[in-house]
């Protein structure tokens, strides 16, 4: 018994006091995998904050940017061409769905928009492999996959890349969000379609702008992942990690969604390394449910939600 | 009327089998205060509705400051200076109530995204002015104590005053409201009165609204129409109105003292 409580109470603390390097890294790898979550949790946020659909094709437009971006590259389009190209592939695919999918369905129950985005989501997938093929790819963007030492820590310039890009997106999104028109909109057609019509603003435009961040969060989620370990159908999966996020930070927060990126990323990798070994290992995969389901239990709306005002 | 503000020619609305509006034409002058009254089921909210867009008319025309506008959407409608109120209050519950009046001015705001972003130079200055504006009607409408409370937590009677608040904040040419004395008590029915009359006076707006309250019809309208099954049967100043036959048989013969 005290063997036990040793194990998962002190022997952890103190192999981490043990070798601060170690953890640095440990943790370094961490946030890298969370700041990937966290992308990709924005991207649902921002389409369920605006429209209240929770939108199952996220985990396959994060897939279908990363092949439609290391398409082009194939072809022998160069890189900065390419990422323009995808972009703007991406802000199409907003438009479209916007008069394909939303449009004649507004107005609709919600299940009825989720179910909406499954079919998108199968399409999006078939319709990626139809035109760029099915096989694992490699997406070279031009930065290597090489580490450093840097005061005693090894840091892969990857990953260093991958996290700076993906903080400084983040930092945009939330002051575009917060500060501007654009945010006072967003805020205003979340919280109520016929008000927000009411004085002027117009549902399309908001659900195109919203579309298109979410498609262009995910080609950068798309990039990272592929360069990472290859684009590939399972690129898709990631966005069952992002549901444990959007728990933990609150389905409508933008910071919600970074931080509880972070936790869970953070998190399932000090689990992994540390307290793993005295459950043979594999924490990395349950970890994040866990905790989502304790948030459930004792906080639904999440850390950084909206209180979940009912008048009776 | 040689030139009225806007005028609903012949318009007819159908849901399914349900003629909802038969052949109804208003028109609103510049400046007047219009109750639009009628039995439950008359037709009323589905006239402000077609007014602002949300509904479009099978047949018949809608012309605001002489031009036809029959089909636009409702942003549009709300582009043009035309600004509305829910019967059933439709406030952005999670926002404080500043942040809900200050939307009521997004369509007054103008600039760059990047500017906005980094709340600088023109941006900054845009949003203390339109911040000035929302003040001065947050007075009016003395909410000055409760304008950082979340809209959702308001009482419902403050919750229409707020309403009311945003609409103004788009400075509207037309206003339209639906029911905004509905479950309030005497002192603040008479609140919300005075607050539409003075509305009219100081800001010069015209304003069609839905009422109940016959008393309170009588007090502040400058002219009143009655629907009754979708079609108008009356279209007067109030003490006419009071009198008219049809209007009593269908309407007020029930409640009438």
């Amino acid at each position: 018994m005290t063997e036990i409580l040793r194990g998962v109470f002190l022997a952890p603390f103190k192999d981490m006091a043990g070798s601060p390097a170690f953890l640095a890294e440990v943790l370094i790898g961490g946030v890298f995998a969370g700041l990937l979550y966290s992308l990709v949790a924005l991207g649902f946020v921002l389409i369920f904050k605006a429209s209240g659909v929770f939108n199952f094709a996220q985990g396959v437009m994060v897939l279908f940017a990363a092949l439609t971006l290391v398409g082009l590259m194939e072809r022998g389009v160069p890189v900065p061409v390419a990422l323009v190209l995808t972009a703007l592939v991406m802000v199409a695919l907003a438009f479209a769905i916007e008069r394909v999918v939303l449009r004649p369905l507004v107005n609709q129950e919600y299940i009825i928009l989720f179910m909406a985005t499954i079919g998108l989501n199968f399409f999006l997938e078939g319709f990626g492999e139809m035109v760029w093929g099915a096989n694992v790819k490699k997406l070279d963007v031009g930065i290597p996959d090489r580490s450093f030492m840097m005061a005693g820590i090894q840091v892969n310039q990857l990953e260093l890349f991958a996290a700076v890009t993906a903080a400084v997106l983040v930092a945009v999104l939330a002051v575009f969000f917060h500060g501007t028109r654009i945010g006072r909109a967003l805020r205003a057609v979340a919280d109520d379609h016929e008000a927000a019509l009411s004085i002027g603003i117009s549902l399309r435009t908001i659900w195109v702008i919203v579309w298109s961040v979410a498609g262009i969060v995910a080609l950068v989620a798309g990039i990272m992942w592929g360069a990472k370990s290859g684009v590939q159908f399972s690129l898709s999966l990631i966005a069952l990690k992002a549901l444990p996020v959007l728990i933990l930070g609150g389905f409508t927060s933008v910071p919600g969604a970074i931080v509880g990126g972070l936790i869970v990323g953070v998190g399932e990798k000090l689990g992994e390394v540390y307290w793993g070994p005295l459950v043979g290992g594999a924490i990395e995969n349950w970890f994040a449910y866990v905790v989502a389901l304790a948030f459930l239990l004792f906080r639904p709306q999440g850390l950084f939600g909206e209180k979940i005002i009912e008048r009776v | 009327m040689s030139d009225p503000l806007l005028e609903v020619r012949d318009i007819s609305v159908r849901f399914g089998a349900l003629l909802a509006l038969d052949r109804v034409s208003v028109e609103i002058a510049r400046g007047e205060i219009l109750a639009i009254i009628g039995p439950n089921g008359a037709g009323k909210t589905t006239l402000l509705n077609v007014i602002s867009g949300f509904y479009h008319p099978y047949e018949g025309r809608i012309v605001f400051e002489g031009r036809d506008r029959t089909r636009l959407a409702p942003p549009d409608v709300a582009a043009l200076g035309i600004a509305r109120t829910f019967q059933n209050v439709a406030l952005f519950k999670g926002m404080s109530v500043l942040d809900n009046i200050m939307t009521g001015r997004l369509l007054k705001m103008r600039g760059s995204f990047l500017l906005e972003a980094l709340y600088w130079g023109p941006a900054r200055r845009q949003e203390l002015a339109h911040r000035a504006i929302v003040e001065r009607i947050i007075d009016f409408l003395e909410i000055q104590a409760i304008r950082k409370t979340p809209a959702g937590r308001l009482p419902y009677g403050l919750q229409k005053r707020v309403e009311l608040a945003r609409a103004l904040a788009a400075e509207p040419t037309l206003l339209l409201l639906d029911e905004p004395m509905a479950g309030m008590n005497v002192e603040e029915k008479e609140d919300m009165c005075r607050f539409v009359l003075d509305v009219t006076q100081e800001f010069g707006t015209t304003i069609a609204l839905i009422e109940h309250d016959m008393g309170v019809v009588m007090d502040i309208s400058d002219r009143v129409v009655v629907l009754d099954y979708g079609q108008k049967i009356a279209d007067g100043p109030p003490e006419q109105v009071r009198k008219d036959q049809a209007v009593l048989d269908a309407y007020l013969g029930v409640a009438h003292d």
